[in-house]
């Protein structure tokens, strides 16, 4: 039964109106162009674009600077928003957008609906627990949503600059020092003070999703125009210190995301909530000692130039003596 | 072995054991070329793979060795490529994948068997017929082909264009196969009227078995290691 709840949680979740900003690829070229999607719906598919006058900050954090994007870096492709931007130096980058709120009403009905299928748990309890369930709301929301992707080989420690938006996700380890099976710790912020407590999903989408499976696969796809979400999704609980961690079990496109809502005391409203999201991209496997600066040198470096001197020396050799055999 | 051969072997791969693991891997150079080239970048980054791993290469040129005339240079090698182009696109569009040092050290395998099978390994040491080489070089070519599809797996390569992304990278391999093997060939038949031939052929063989152990018992290393 915990499992079956489970399941149309994770399918619902899959369904509801999030907000991404998501990339082909999280490794970018330094100085070249770069397109930065800002998905509305789901992380495999986004339903609308985003209005221009919406957006109260856009901004890219690079090497210690922060640079604000107007509005003209914008355009639309189909149903996605899409951020061009061109990369500068090599470093670890932070790209940010949040949202003006916006409000709506519903009907008791609906409200509950939504509240259970977008994961926010703890109010849809808390009007359980007092009876509220009839009650009709007015809520006022608004997203806020950041990347964080690596341009060339040199990390820079700009991942742990927070952005200043009302919710943030801020790592607490570089995720491109990660590799799969590594822990992932993060710290969620409420207006810049850490959240307990607070319900976090979190998931991956694999690289190169366009394949198919058999009826039995324990895949549960968008469209099957984008990407796909794994069995692995988890909901997690922040610390006292609003932290929480996980392990990055494959690489692919990971995100996080929760909704913090409250009751609101403003007129005409009675709620309010925030909506957060954290994504980033886990890339190849292979082991690095601890702290490695992870340059690779495999296929042009010192190493192959060392095999190919090193072959040619023994097969000489080889011949040599095979020759005086002869 | 003799005492010099024996000393030989022991000191080439004592030489080559810090480059061994380094037969190919990622770059994340390559990983920024993917990002924003097109499917061109994969044709480049395909290419530059089979270049630059020289496991691919080795046995190769085992095979060549061993053959005889344009004709069964294009047969056997027209067989590897079927072979690791159905395991290199089915693997990777199905999503198909493996440890990397587990399929490399079975990659390192085919080496040794090459180098092994050209000295007549199987009928002097082993005492039984030489499996048959054509089918053998097929079944190698599929493994080298999920090789190839578990290194491009490595790779974050995107849903757009999936399929064409694996066709152009597998079209890179197969340009960077042939370019590879054009000095080779043309080295191989030149010696092959030479009085040194048979020098030559023995040592690489050899070479080619101190190799395979070399990059088995490396990759295995890396297996456990990581």
């Amino acid at each position: 039964m915990k499992k079956l709840l489970f399941a149309f949680f994770s399918l619902v979740v899959l369904c509801s109106h999030d907000m991404y900003l998501k990339l082909d690829t999280f490794f970018l070229q330094p100085n070249g162009k770069a397109a930065i999607q800002l998905f509305n719906g789901t992380f495999a598919e986004s339903e609308n674009t985003i209005d221009r006058d919406r957006m109260i900050d856009v901004s890219v954090i690079a090497n210690g600077q922060r640079r604000t994007m107007d509005s003209t870096h914008w355009r639309e492709e189909g149903s996605v928003t899409v951020l061009d931007f061109t990369t500068g130096e090599a470093g670890t980058y932070v790209v940010g957008v949040s949202t003006r709120p916006r409000s709506l009403t519903m009907e008791a009905d609906a409200f509950n609906r939504y509240l259970e299928h977008d994961g926010v748990v703890d109010e849809l309890e808390r009007r359980r627990t007092n009876d509220l369930l009839d009650t009709d709301a007015t809520e006022k929301y608004s997203k806020h949503v950041k990347t964080i992707v690596q341009v060339g080989e040199e990390k820079t420690s700009d991942w742990s600059t927070p952005l200043g938006y009302p919710i943030e996700f801020v790592p607490l380890s570089n995720p491109y020092d990660l590799h799969p099976g590594d822990p992932f710790g993060v710290q969620l912020l409420w207006q810049g003070e850490p959240l307990a407590n607070q319900l976090v999903i979190v998931d991956a989408e694999m690289g190169g999703a366009a394949h198919e499976h058999g009826p039995d696969a324990d895949h549960d796809h968008g469209d099957g125009s984008g990407g796909h979400t794994h069995d692995g999704m988890k909901q997690l609980r922040t610390d006292a210190d609003g932290t929480l961690e996980f392990e990055v079990s494959q690489e692919g496109s990971w995100f996080l995301r929760t909704i913090y809502m409250q009751e609101s005391t403003e007129e005409g409203l009675t709620h309010e909530s925030n909506w957060g999201t954290l994504t980033f991209g886990v890339a190849h496997g292979h082991s690095h000692g601890a702290g490695a600066d992870h340059t690779h040198e495999h296929e042009g470096g010192i190493a192959a130039y060392a095999w190919w001197i090193g072959s040619i020396v023994l097969v000489v050799g080889l011949f040599v003596y095979f020759n005086k055999r002869a | 072995m003799t005492g010099l051969t024996t000393r030989i072997s022991v000191l080439a791969i004592a030489c080559l054991a810090p480059a061994l693991l380094a037969a190919h891997g990622v770059s994340s150079g390559d990983q920024a070329i993917l990002s924003e080239g097109g499917l061109l970048a994969y044709v480049y980054v395909g290419a530059k793979h089979m270049v630059s791993g020289y496991d691919h290469l080795l046995f190769l040129v085992g095979v060549i060795f061993y053959l005889k005339g344009l004709r069964d240079i294009v047969r056997f090698v027209t067989v590897f490529t079927i072979g690791h182009s159905i395991t290199l696109i089915g693997a990777t569009y199905l999503g198909i994948r493996a440890d990397e040092h587990l399929v490399d050290a079975v990659i390192a395998l085919s080496v040794l068997y090459k180098g092994f099978e050209n000295l007549e390994g199987f009928k002097k040491y082993l005492g039984v017929r030489t499996p048959n080489l054509l089918v053998m070089v097929g079944i190698f070519g599929l493994i080298h082909g999920f090789g190839l599809a578990t290194r491009l797996q490595s790779f974050d390569i995107g849903a757009d264009q999936f399929l064409a992304k694996i066709v152009s990278f597998n079209i890179g391999v197969e340009l960077g196969q042939v370019l590879a093997l054009i000095p080779i060939v043309f080295l191989i038949s030149r010696w092959r009227e030479k009085e040194s031939f048979d020098a030559l052929y023995r040592s690489v063989n050899v070479y080619l078995c101190i190799a395979g152990v070399g990059l088995f018992c490396y990759q295995l290393y890396g297996y456990f290691q990581a």
